[in-house]
């Protein structure tokens, strides 16, 4: 259903005003129809301000950068509804970037091998992460606050602060390759996206992280194994971190001890932005991608125009603002319509 | 001149008609009974009263103005609604005068000293155990039910006082204080809306009955004019013999579900049996530690010790997925908290229990579920416009009604029911018992949990009295009079039975 809604508006148009009307009537009844609307609007603006925003080099510019924080929103907006929050993703990604990169680099090791169990570092920290939420029944946000605190250090005493250069040539497709036309790592992007929206959408799994995001204690009441659900959730939240780590690392060609720094916040944003509710049950990952894309958009729009790097977080801040709202008052609108 | 008309109003909501022309007048100094089967309109009809709904059409005038044009005069409209809806972390007197610059004990600043003593005279006319600095959490459920009727008696200014089934917590005593009070409260000319299912207080206090039927109302009586049956006539628009019984009309067969010594927090030393082909009941006063008992046994909670087993299988203690796996399915008290799931369809609540079954090659087969649903619906009546509402917006009838749906759907072995007719009308009520029989006549075992003396008796083969966490006692219930069961419930020492 959800992409059926994104196509639908490429359609050729029989006449103007039926396919207008349509297009609304579509967006009302779907809840993707909020985030959806935000995004047209703020392409059609996007197009208006910037003469350079429509090019192909620009698109894939946004669509390369969008990968590395669209995987970690898929995550995140995973946990989110379940009710759930996970503070350290971005430093999971990067430490799993950084253990790659010492594997391969330091130890020789070979690069997919490297790729592989650097992969498994970042679901195992989530999976730890879930471990100690779902056993000592703490609060995920202030457990995965502290949890920052350990892998990032652990980043810090293994790299002492210093980038791992040198990365195999062999990986670095992984991240400034191409295939049919379009990034690698987008490529990557797309295949979780896929993924997880079929597993949220059509099979039970899916439809038991809508019931506990609802109601916990009636779950657990009904059966469902919500400790062990929430767990893996966790997981698939580290090794989604750790694919957009290592992703990055092959993109730069080497380890920086800064990689996902940016990856905590702006994915809550896009997910919020997309329609999923902090506080668990509603909303879906492609949305919350969609809200990611809504935030790279802006970004991109933010260079273009060339603004002081002073006032950009003013800017991209006050837009994101911005979207929420606009998310906020058209579902108001559309729900007094049902 | 009447306190309150409300003239021939209309309420429409996407797909069901909530109200349709609805009349209704309240005199001072009288207890007006609001009466009528889940989903007949009752909430919606005191919603409007209280201005939190406008209506479509149709008039509502307090004291002779229309209320509607000045909304202000709703504020002369008291209302105590069914769910606890106070602020747990601050005090009984916070709660009680909030907000300050309203009742007067604080524009820039609260008065704290002058509203505590002043709580204290609402406290004892209430007869509210708990100090006015105790934390609204900390006192017991009671209590909070009680406050939050003060809460809304301390304003002096109001002239109707809606109370939407005041006593669904409150034991026996509490309600006979109650009762004082809303008739105390009646004699000083304020106007009362008392909305409830049990028969005995709507007798007992109401002077007047309004019965509401799928959003109409069927007529306005003198409650010195009607009979129980005559009101449940009324209510459903059919006939129920209220001396029907549901035993299960078959001989206890094998040992199903025996619990050994089970312990843990608010429940020691449990031990009983429960065999195949019987309804076992388990009373008590509310705390006594029926719930918690349940709740242990299905893992819901961790049992410190004991042992709790299904036929023979033993079920690991707290894990509720392991005692759903081995057949045992819990329906709780809490309906809200641990029942629904409120951001979910109705469907999607349903089908929730068995999608494992509903799917094909791991995706779940929309047909399938759609299907299985419609069939739940169906057989157990559950009222909605359409599967694919919220099951937050269904009366809470058909929201137990889905619940219980469910939980068929998985084909349990062993069903607890704690309080599976509160707040429900009658109508369903005896549905819900025609249920709990038939499944017990083929094989299942049923445990019903309830506060109703009545529905022990009409439906449980034997009685389980729990006092204080601890089961005091086993009764045959045709053997037993219902003097001894109290006795039992209360802890009187000499009601000790031998099972």
């Amino acid at each position: 259903m959800p992409p059926d809604t994104i196509i639908d508006t490429e359609t050729p148009p029989q006449s103007r005003a039926t396919t207008a009307r349509a297009l609304v009537a579509r967006l009302s009844s779907d809840p993707l129809g909020g985030v959806v609307a935000a995004l047209i609007i703020i392409f059609i603006v996007a197009c208006c301000l910037s003469p350079y925003f429509l090019t192909r080099f620009n698109m894939t510019i946004i669509a390369r950068s969008l990968a590395f924080i669209g995987l970690v929103t898929i995550g995140q907006s995973l946990l989110m509804i379940l009710g759930e929050l996970d503070l350290s993703v971005g430093a999971i990604g990067g430490l799993s970037g950084i253990a790659g990169g010492t594997l391969m680099v330091q130890y020789g090791v070979n690069p997919w091998v490297a790729v592989g169990l650097c992969l498994l570092l970042g679901t195992g920290c989530g999976f730890i992460n879930g471990t100690l939420v779902t056993r000592l029944r703490l609060h995920s946000l202030v457990l995965t606050i502290g949890m920052a605190g350990v892998y990032g250090g652990a980043i810090l005493v293994a790299t002492k602060g210093v980038a791992i250069t040198g990365i195999p040539h062999e990986i670095s497709f992984l991240g400034a390759g191409k295939a049919f036309g379009l990034p690698i790592p987008f490529i990557v992007l797309l295949v979780c996206l896929l993924v997880i929206v079929f597993v949220m959408q059509k099979t039970p799994l899916g439809r038991y992280v809508y019931a506990i995001g609802s109601n916990p204690d009636a779950a657990r009441m009904l059966g469902l194994r919500v400790a062990g659900i929430r767990t893996a959730a966790f997981a698939t939240a580290g090794f989604l971190s750790a694919l957009a780590g290592i992703l990055m690392v092959a993109r730069l060609g080497s380890a920086q001890p800064s990689i996902g720094d940016t990856w905590v916040l702006s994915p809550i944003a896009a997910a919020v932005i997309g329609g999923v509710a902090t506080t668990g049950g509603i909303g879906s990952p492609l949305g919350a991608v969609l809200g990611a894309v809504i935030i790279g958009i802006i970004e991109n729009i933010i260079v273009l125009f060339g603004i002081s790097p002073y006032w950009q977080a003013i800017v991209s801040g006050g837009i994101v603002v911005l979207a929420i709202s606009f998310d906020a008052v058209t579902r108001r609108f559309l729900n007094k319509g049902v | 001149m009447s306190v309150l008309s409300v003239r021939d109003i209309r309420k429409e909501y996407p797909g069901v008609v909530a109200l349709d022309h609805v009349e209704l007048t309240l005199e001072a100094g009288q207890v007006h009974i609001l009466a009528g089967e889940n989903g007949a309109g009752k909430s919606t009809l005191i919603k409007t009263l209280t201005g939190l709904v406008t209506p479509d059409e149709g008039s509502i005038h307090i004291e002779g103005q229309d209320a509607l044009a000045a909304r202000g005069l709703f504020e002369k409209i008291a209302y105590v609604p069914q769910e606890l809806n106070l602020f747990a972390p601050m005090t009984v007197a916070e709660n009680m005068f909030m907000p300050f610059s309203r009742s007067g004990f604080g524009t820039v600043t609260v008065s704290r000293r002058a509203m505590e003593k002043a709580a204290e005279t609402f406290l004892t006319r209430f007869g509210i155990r708990a100090r006015p600095r105790d934390r609204v959490g900390q006192i017991s459920v009671p209590d909070q039910q009680l406050l939050q009727i003060a809460r809304a008696a301390c304003r002096s200014d109001f002239r109707v006082l809606v109370l939407d089934e005041p006593t669904s917590s409150l034991t026996a005593k509490e309600t006979a204080h109650l009762f004082q009070i809303i008739r105390a409260l009646r004699d000083e000319g304020v106007a009362i809306v008392f909305v409830s299912h049990k028969m005995e207080e709507i007798f007992e206090l109401g002077d007047v009955v309004t019965v509401l039927r799928n959003g109409r109302s069927v007529g306005t009586h003198r409650m010195t004019e009607m009979t129980e049956d005559s009101l449940i006539h009324l209510m459903s628009g059919n006939n129920i013999a209220l001396d029907e019984r549901f035993q299960p009309r078959c001989e206890p067969g094998e040992v199903l579900l025996s619990v050994d010594h089970l312990c843990g927090p608010g429940v020691s030393d449990a031990s009983f049996v429960l065999r195949r082909g019987e309804i076992l009941g388990f009373a008590g006063l509310v705390g006594a530690g029926r719930s918690e008992l349940m709740q242990t046994m299905f893992g819901f909670r961790r049992a410190t010790s004991g042992r709790c087993v299904l036929e023979e299988r033993e079920i690991p203690r707290g894990r509720p997925d392991r005692a759903v796996a081995a057949g045992m399915v819990y329906l709780s008290e809490e309906r809200k908290h641990h029942g629904i799931f409120p951001l979910l369809s109705v469907r999607e609540n349903i089908s929730l229990s068995i999608l494992d079954q509903l799917t094909s090659f791991g995706v779940v087969s929309g047909r399938k579920e759609r299907e299985k649903t419609r069939e739940i619906i169906a057989s157990f009546d559950v009222r909605t416009s359409s599967p694919d509402k919220k099951i937050r917006f269904l009366s809470g009838g058909n929201q137990q009604k889905a619940i219980i749906g469910r939980a068929m759907a998985r084909r349990p072995r062993l069903l607890i029911f704690d309080e599976p007719t509160k707040g429900i009308d009658i109508g369903t009520k005896f549905q819900i018992y025609r249920i709990m029989q038939k499944l017990a006549e083929d094989g299942v075992g049923i445990i019903l949990v309830s506060s109703e003396m009545t529905e022990l008796q009409r439906c449980a083969s034997r009685i389980v009295t729990l006092y204080e966490g601890r089961i005091n006692g086993t009764f045959d219930q045709a053997t037993t009079d219902i003097n001894t069961l109290v006795g039992a419930i209360i802890g009187a020492r000499e009601s000790r039975h031998a099972a």
